[in-house]
């Protein structure tokens, strides 16, 4: 729409399979998330967010066999900034899940949302800095 | 009338910022505002995309277009409109639903999201699977 989906990928860094990935796991999520709240299941907070958990596994299976097969064929630096940027992207956003399902669960006060969306922020101007680069 | 891609990103990045900074502020309850006010950017990110698209698609309708050039164009183009109008409508009902506005289930709040993902997938799908394969 407002981005092709080649400018996407070189944007965001993601092969196009692991977008695909990562929009099922929130397709998953949603449908868990109105399971618990319209109280038809009794799901734990923990068991709404193993769509977005087993997405970030899957990428980063993905990521390290493409960055391995990188390496094997020569592109040694290719590889290394592939591993590296992914990594970053996915601990940051498995960073945000984590702490925002244990807000849910435990509703502490000393875990504000600031903080929670720490990792996002963070990962904002990452993606700007990214964009810049790719320009 | 086309952006360069810095534009389009900043654009995303700058909208996108700022509706989370007033989501933090309205669930740290810093901001007692509505709901309404704290999706305004994504309300003034979405009115541009619609106006935008539909520029685009009222294009066509000029003297002088050879309808011949695009009919699969027109076509992703009213997909976009669709997804556009699903967003929104998504939107709209889940303000209405954290403002309490209407007793309704949450599940109806999220069809549109739903159908504009399975929407999405398909055609992410399309573009992995069949296009690689031709």
């Amino acid at each position: 729409m407002l981005f092709s989906l080649r400018e996407l990928v070189q944007w965001l860094g993601f092969a196009t399979f692991e977008v695909f990935l990562h929009g099922l796991a929130l397709l998953g999520f949603s449908v868990l998330l109105v399971l618990k709240a319209d109280g038809g299941a009794e799901l734990s907070w923990w068991k709404v967010f193993i769509p977005f958990f087993a997405a970030d596994g899957l990428s980063t299976y993905f990521t390290t066999i493409v960055s391995v097969r990188l390496f094997q064929d020569g592109e040694k630096r290719l590889a290394v900034l592939r591993l590296f940027w992914i990594l970053t992207i996915l601990s940051l956003k498995f960073v945000f899940e984590m702490l925002l399902c244990q807000k849910l669960v435990e509703q502490t006060r000393e875990l504000w949302f600031g903080l929670i969306m720490s990792p996002i922020f963070i990962l904002l101007q990452l993606l700007m800095i990214r964009a810049c680069r790719v320009n | 009338m086309r952006m360069s891609l810095a534009q389009r990103v900043l654009l995303t990045w700058l909208f996108t910022l700022l509706f989370l900074i007033m989501l933090v502020l309205k669930l740290d309850e810093k901001a007692p505002w509505n709901w309404f006010l704290i999706f305004i950017p994504v309300w003034i990110f979405d009115t541009i995309l619609l106006v935008m698209l539909i520029v685009k698609m009222a294009g066509r309708c000029k003297s002088g277009y050879d309808p011949r050039n695009g009919s699969q164009n027109i076509k992703k183009k009213a997909w976009y409109l669709i997804a556009m109008l699903l967003k929104l409508a998504f939107c709209l009902a889940l303000c209405a639903k954290l403002e309490q506005f209407t007793e309704m289930k949450l599940v109806y709040v999220f069809i549109p999201l739903w159908t504009l993902l399975i929407g999405g997938m398909i055609e992410l799908g399309y573009n992995i699977f069949y296009v690689r394969r031709d």
